[in-house]
């Protein structure tokens, strides 16, 4: 009994300890983004708080939080439009319907999941600067509408959905454009959701991408807005650390929202999105 | 509606619409046509953002190239890779990238798998633990490595706590013996949460009785971790492990986070690895033919190390 009880101990203490650690940079974060820049890195309590900085970025033409947050908005929407479209489609031709290449087609998805976008970044940045796509939301979105690995997961989802069902619409009258739309579409809402929410995390906490291909503040997304903010004004510790918490709530909620959907997807694919 | 109604509802509609109807629904309803406007935008998008990319990225690898003069593409055979492999700057960049997935790996695979075993106590406040540990995963590495750039900088309080563990009191991202280990930091405090996450479901879909017939037979509780939970675990321990290599090799925010306004790799190319290697050389630069051979080197180093990495986890089995 005794050493249960010095082993739960134990336990309990290792487990508090790492919390703490983990809390810390998120409480370090919070609380200075709301204290003085005099108080920067010491703990005074917290008397003189003050919005000051949260301010700042609704008015400092320099860090324009809300067009920056405007940005990663379209971009993410854009882009998720893009892949509740193209994906399902492809999927759907894959898993369900037979034609010459089909075989191809898969390998080729499979392929391209294997591939780290580091592979082609250099010939897309050059395509997109000869079609002068630099700077623009097209650049940013339009090589994204889609992702293999999300088609491969679609597919490997209506292959679970019977035959059977998909025939029985064809008798009542539906060809087979209805028998996806009003069929296997609505059935797979799951994995859409899924596919989503992994779209939606990924695209939003981007920074390669987004830092390559945009230069011009004006078109900054957050997290390259974010990071701009830290190389110009690095002493100003408070400031920087209320863009941080800025930048970081909307991703927070949406995981709140969202959370057991996105850690089941997550764990099962491996992709933060 | 029964079966009989629907043909003749069918055929009905065929004949009111006439001809053009009739062949579009038959045309609805062969396989290859839906299949390929289907699967039309997919093929055009990835042809033309992903394939063709692709090729060139080999292409212009055998190319000397500048982005200012890109018509004046000189065919140079492998002359890029010469270089490459002649520059000291190259393999260092290529020490640092095995460095990190030498540490951070394994450091967040255990780490990531006493996360696990803690949480899934019964204990009050579990999920508050859980969210605590995963949060950081959900953030992105831009706003995590600025926080702990802020947090790393000399005499802040935990520079101060970790020279009481008897490590300098430096800032450490601008240390050269330091960076390195910053970056692993950043990387393993991200990714435990993942793995976590991961080995947590592994854990639940171990049935009890194992344990319980452990505990009758006298089994220690290291013995039952040892010879009930880790082998139940292999699979998952599998996964966690060849994702995060994955995504070790391709480190890439948290290094441009904390070079600022120098070269990417900064300190001193403390931390530069094959990946701040080509973007420097080809997005930078804009040495393209430079760049895309470094980048293939990289592709090749990737598959190279899966390829190992899952003879030595399949032979384990």
């Amino acid at each position: 009994m005794n050493v249960k009880l010095i082993r739960r101990a134990i336990a309990y203490a290792v487990l508090w300890l790492l919390a703490a650690a983990f809390a810390t940079p998120f409480i370090y974060t919070l609380y200075n983004s709301f204290m003085p820049l005099k108080y920067a890195n010491k703990l005074v309590g917290m008397k003189e708080w003050t919005l000051e900085h949260y301010a700042t970025f609704f008015t400092n033409e320099a860090y324009n939080v809300p067009l920056w947050f405007w940005n990663t908005l379209v971009m993410t929407g854009i882009i998720m439009l893009g892949n509740w479209i193209v994906n399902p489609m492809a999927a759907y031709a894959l898993a369900k319907l037979n034609f010459r290449g089909k075989k191809l087609v898969l390998w080729m998805v499979m392929a391209t999941m294997m591939v780290p976008y580091h592979m082609i970044l250099i010939p897309v940045y050059v395509n997109m600067a000869q079609i002068g796509w630099l700077n623009t939301f097209a650049g940013l979105t339009v090589p994204f509408l889609y992702q293999c690995l999300y088609i491969f997961m679609l597919r490997q989802f209506y292959l679970g959905i019977p035959n059977e069902l998909i025939e029985a619409s064809r008798i009542d009258g539906l060809n087979k454009i209805g028998g996806f739309w009003r069929i296997v579409f609505p059935l797979a809402k799951s994995s859409l959701i899924t596919m989503s929410i992994l779209t939606f995390a990924g695209t939003w906490n981007s920074y390669l991408v987004p830092s390559t291909f945009v230069s011009s503040p004006e078109k900054y997304v957050l997290v390259v807005g974010l990071n701009s903010l830290k190389d110009a004004a690095f002493e100003k510790t408070s400031l920087i650390m209320a863009g941080v918490v800025l930048s970081t709530v909307p991703i927070l909620l949406f995981f709140f929202f969202f959370q057991k959907q996105y850690i089941e997807g997550v764990s099962t694919s491996g992709i933060k999105g | 509606m029964n079966e009989y109604n629907a043909g003749t509802r069918g055929i009905a509609n065929r004949g009111k619409n006439g001809q053009g109807k009739f062949a579009y629904s038959r045309l609805a309803d062969s396989d290859a046509f839906v299949a390929w406007i289907f699967i039309l935008p997919f093929i055009v998008l990835w042809a033309w953002w992903f394939f063709y990319p692709f090729l060139q990225s080999f292409i212009r690898s055998f190319q000397d190239v500048n982005f200012a003069a890109l018509d004046e593409a000189k065919f140079i055979g492998f002359g890029n890779y010469a270089k490459i492999l002649q520059d000291p700057d190259f393999y260092r960049a290529l020490l640092h990238s095995l460095e990190i997935v030498a540490i951070s790996v394994p450091s967040q695979a255990v780490l990531g798998l006493l996360l696990a075993i803690l949480v899934n106590k019964k204990i009050a406040g579990q999920g508050i633990f859980r969210t605590v540990f995963f949060i950081p995963y959900i953030a992105s590495q831009i706003a995590v490595t600025t926080v702990f750039m802020m947090l790393f900088k000399q005499d802040t309080f935990v520079t101060r706590f970790f020279a009481l563990l008897g490590m300098k009191n430096a800032t450490w991202f601008a240390d050269t013996d330091y960076a390195l280990l910053f970056v692993c930091m950043l990387f393993v405090f991200q990714q435990v949460g993942f793995s976590m996450i991961v080995y947590l479901s592994g854990l639940q879909e171990i049935p009890r009785d194992l344990y319980e017939a452990a505990e009758i037979d006298g089994a220690s509780k290291g013995n039952q971790f040892r010879y009930i939970t880790v082998p139940s675990l292999k699979p998952v321990i599998f996964f966690v492990v060849s994702v995060s290599t994955i995504l070790a090799f391709q480190i890439y925010d948290q290094i441009a986070a904390i070079s600022r306004y120098g070269a990417l790799g900064t300190p001193a190319g403390a931390t530069s690895t094959v990946v701040t290697y080509f973007y420097q050389h080809g997005i930078r630069y804009l040495n393209i033919g430079y760049g895309c051979a470094a980048v293939v080197l990289f592709f090749f180093v990737i598959l190279a190390v899966t390829a190992i990495q899952k003879k030595l986890l399949d032979a384990k089995d």
